[in-house]
């Protein structure tokens, strides 16, 4: 049998740049979102389309974990975000929840043609609740807006569900491209207002260059060291 | 047989005397897990520019390896070991079947390993002055370690480790021995090890290997490193008798390939998704499935099989990934396998139906994704690590019955203890230990070191089955195989003869003959059968001890570690009573 491990240059790539972007002061937070449904709902494809600007048409299962990266501008501040796609069968399940501990921010994603992946976000919210912080910020997103013949949940159920649970509510479409930097930078905005007591403190020292700089390559490097000491990705 | 090994010493330069990362330990270095991503880089480099900072230097090993049979030194070794031009700068000789006495197998003791190594002494070299460095041997098997004298003082860090592979996995008759050190800046370990025995028996040499493999640890100075195993050393010397024979090819065309270093190539089965599915896996049979992680991207990378929360392994015990974790230069890739082997301490859940061959691997790769790997497959239950109270339950083999039925046996007997089963009267002993004793006590009786000699796993594999299925009618395999399996069967069985609660007792009492006949008399009715039963067989084997050779005090070393045994570590005086306790048995019939 044969693994390629293709994303190795990329991650590590990626891993390079983060070190250097944070010397070089390119962004200022760093937050981990994390995109969660059934299998098949399109979570590999939002975030192909938000990172990537791609669409691939072909269903290839997600087997694991994997994230990418990319950096928004919110309210003037350089918000660095770290996605999490994780597999949606319910057979790596036990082990997906162990991811969730991390993430600042969840993506609930189920499928618009699919009453079922629409039914079980009431057990992915439940198993949020359980494994993920308190402080976690949640977003529900119906996917697969382009489909109207096959629509099989109305677009109230989603405001509905969302209302109930005290969500934000976006319809998405990975293959047009509708909603998702939308429904990326809400999330991205949710987590960074939560966190605002942080956010004050960046604020206060941004006009001390010197300090501001010292502070967050020291911050990167803790983020560095504790990521290699914790092997697991689940620390 | 003997040859020549040469290699490299390396030297430091002063520049980089301080650098804490030299290219000796690079093995090290290379699976330490805490890297990051610069460390890598850094090493990366070192590596790449080591001939900048190294020097290396030629020096030649005399590797020797003699199955003596048994015969003390007749003639002198001199022609053999004194055979090159030049005085070589060490000596790795080994010896296997040193001593085939019993008190060399019981008590890992005698007076052949004087002889030899005196024989050894007077052969070497006469050119130069050597100093025996070490001497190892584990029952018949023997290496010891000659260094040049000047070169001595460059030699540190000297450990020897022993393993057993031979009856069970665990006598001294078969295995190996090891020592490692350091010479200069590299790490070396020679193994010398005794295979077992037989063409078809391949298998069990490739199983032999493996367990030495894992299995023989040389412990750190520093006790919070982990141990040290064979592979982990720059240079491995493998020597010994490893039974593995060419049968096609003549000697000379064997060594024309040798010359033309013309080793075979594996081939590797690309394939896209990594799912494994080990099909009818059974007791003690090995199954194991590679594959390949290639790293095609431009730096370094470290993989690593993690551990879920809450587990306490990166995966389940039946399960192993080797390597567990590795480094992969840029362009490299490494070959992962993973095996699945059921052994005593797994089936009884997995026998019940409580456990499944069914586990998720998650393949972490530094600073990148986590691929996960489900590994399925369906167990085939065996007698083989059920209890004896379920056995005596079954009329049926066990897998003829729907694993339900064993299921509900189990648990009955959690909760119930012996009066789970009251419907109908289960059998007085289990029927699968009866048809291996009474195999051996009509065939086998007078059968010359009969449970001191290992059967072939391929008949064990036979013998299994056709305990487990009823098929064939009669037991497959020679008298040693059925021996083995006995053996086995009791070695597996989830709750001793004896069982656990009755131990303590045993220790106390084991000097009193009636004292132990009385604690016999208390156990479960099945397992005082089967204690007695055994007791009785060997009573009648012992009664023929002119031609089968076996005495007393073997049959109680044997059988006494089998039948009480303790959830504890046992230490040698433990060990002692629990032959004292059944060695009353094997000398009087019950009063
Ligand atoms: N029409 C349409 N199809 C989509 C859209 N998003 C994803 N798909 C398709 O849906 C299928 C599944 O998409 P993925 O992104 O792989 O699904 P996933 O949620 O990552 O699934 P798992 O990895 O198994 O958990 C693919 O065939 C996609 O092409 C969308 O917005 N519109
Ligand atoms: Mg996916």
């Amino acid at each position: 049998m044969e693994a390629i491990v293709r994303d190795v240059t990329e991650k590590n790539g990626n891993t390079a740049a983060l070190a250097s972007n944070v010397m070089a002061k390119q962004y200022d937070v760093l937050f981990r979102l994390l995109l969660l449904g059934d299998s098949g709902v399109g979570k590999t494809c939002l975030l192909c389309r938000f990172t990537d600007n791609e669409f691939h048409p072909s269903h290839i299962s997600t087997i694991g974990v994997d994230f990418k990266m990319k950096t928004l501008v919110i309210d003037g501040i350089k918000v660095r975000t770290q996605i999490w796609d994780t597999a949606g069968q319910e057979r790596y399940q036990t082990i997906t929840k162990q991811y969730y501990r991390r993430a600042q921010g969840i993506f609930l994603v189920y499928d618009i043609t699919s009453e079922r992946s629409f039914q079980h976000i009431m057990k992915w919210a439940s198993d949020v609740d359980e494994y993920a912080p308190e402080k976690v910020q949640k977003i529900l997103v119906g996917n697969k807006s382009d489909e109207v013949d096959k629509r099989q949940v109305a677009t109230e159920q989603g405001v509905k569900l969302a209302k109930a649970y005290g969500m934000d509510f976006f319809e998405t479409s990975a293959f047009t491209n509708h909603n998702i930097t939308e429904s990326f930078t809400r999330l991205a905005e949710q987590v960074l207002a939560a966190n605002r007591k942080d956010l004050d403190l960046l604020r206060m020292s941004v006009n001390d260059e010197l300090d501001l700089s010292a502070l967050e390559e020291e911050e990167g490097l803790c983020d560095r060291m504790r990521d290699d000491q914790q092997k697991g990705c689940w620390c | 047989s003997s040859s020549n090994s040469s290699f490299s010493r390396e030297l430091r330069d002063d520049l980089v005397h301080s650098s804490s990362h030299t290219a000796s330990n690079k093995a090290q270095i290379l699976t330490m897990p805490q890297f990051n991503l610069r460390d890598n880089l850094i090493k990366c480099e070192l590596l790449k520019n080591e001939d900048q900072y190294t020097y290396l230097e030629d020096f030649s090993i005399f590797l020797g390896t003699y199955n003596v049979n048994g015969q003390a030194p007749k003639e002198s070794l001199s022609p053999w070991l004194n055979s090159t031009v030049l005085p070589p700068d060490m000596y790795c000789i080994g010896f296997q079947e040193l001593d085939l006495s019993k008190e060399a197998f019981f008590f890992n003791d005698t007076p052949k390993e004087m002889e030899w190594t005196n024989a050894v002494g007077r052969a070497l070299h006469p050119d130069a002055k050597y100093a025996l460095v070490k001497l190892v041997r584990l029952v018949g098997i023997m290496l010891i370690f000659y260094v040049k004298k000047e070169h001595a003082e460059f030699i540190s860090v000297v450990e020897a480790e022993t393993v057993g592979t031979g009856i069970m996995g665990r006598m001294g008759n078969k295995g190996a021995v090891a020592i490692r050190f350091l010479f200069h800046n590299s790490s070396i370990c020679v193994v010398n090890s005794h295979l077992a025995a037989h063409i078809e028996e391949y298998e069990r040499r490739n199983q032999d290997y493996k367990d030495i493999c894992s299995r023989l640890q040389f412990r750190q100075l520093d006790p919070t490193q982990p141990p040290v195993t064979i592979m982990k050393h720059d240079a491995v010397l493998w020597i010994g008798d490893l039974n593995y024979r060419i049968t096609d090819l003549d000697v000379s065309s064997v060594k024309e390939l040798i010359d033309k270093k013309d080793f075979e190539t594996l081939h590797r089965i690309p394939l896209l998704f990594l799912q494994f599915h080990f099909k009818d896996v059974k007791f003690m049979q090995h199954q194991a499935e590679a594959f390949t992680i290639t790293n095609d991207g431009q730096v370094p990378c470290q993989f690593e099989f993690i551990t879920k929360p809450n587990e306490p392994t990166y995966c389940k015990p039946w399960l192993t990934a080797n390597p567990p974790k590795g480094f992969i230069a840029q362009g490299a890739s490494v070959d992962v396998e993973l095996e699945v082997f059921v052994n005593r301490s797994t089936a009884p859940k997995l026998n019940s139906g409580a456990e499944e061959i069914e586990d998720i691997l998650v393949l972490h790769l530094e600073r990148g994704k986590d691929y996960f790997i489900p590994v399925t497959g369906n167990y085939l239950s065996s007698c083989y690590g059920t209890s004896i109270l379920s056995l005596c339950n079954l009329k049926e083999p066990v897998q003829e019955m729907p694993q339900e039925t064993l299921r509900k046996l189990v648990s009955a007997e959690m909760s119930l203890g012996e009066n789970a089963v009251s419907t109908e009267k289960p059998l007085d002993i289990p029927k699968e230990l009866w048809m291996m004793v009474d195999h051996l006590f009509r065939n086998a009786i007078k059968q010359e070191d009969i449970f001191q000699q290992p059967g072939l796993r391929s008949e064990f594999a036979e013998i299994r089955d056709c305990l487990d299925t009823g098929i064939p009618d009669s037991l497959p395999g020679s008298n040693h195989s059925v021996a083995e399996a006995l053996l086995l069967f009791l070695d597996a069985l989830p709750e001793p003869v004896v069982p656990y609660s009755f131990y303590p007792q045993c220790l106390e009492n084991c000097s009193s003959a009636s004292q132990c006949e009385k604690i016999i008399s208390m156990l479960p009715r099945c397992h005082e059968n089967v204690f007695n039963y055994l007791a009785a067989f060997l009573r009648e084997l012992l009664k023929n001890s002119a031609s089968n050779r076996l005495d007393s005090k073997i049959l109680a070393t044997i059988f006494a570690s089998l039948l009480l045994k303790s959830q504890k570590k046992q230490d040698l005086g433990e060990k002692r009573k629990t032959q004292e306790f059944f060695h009353h048995f094997l000398v009087q019939g019950p009063s």
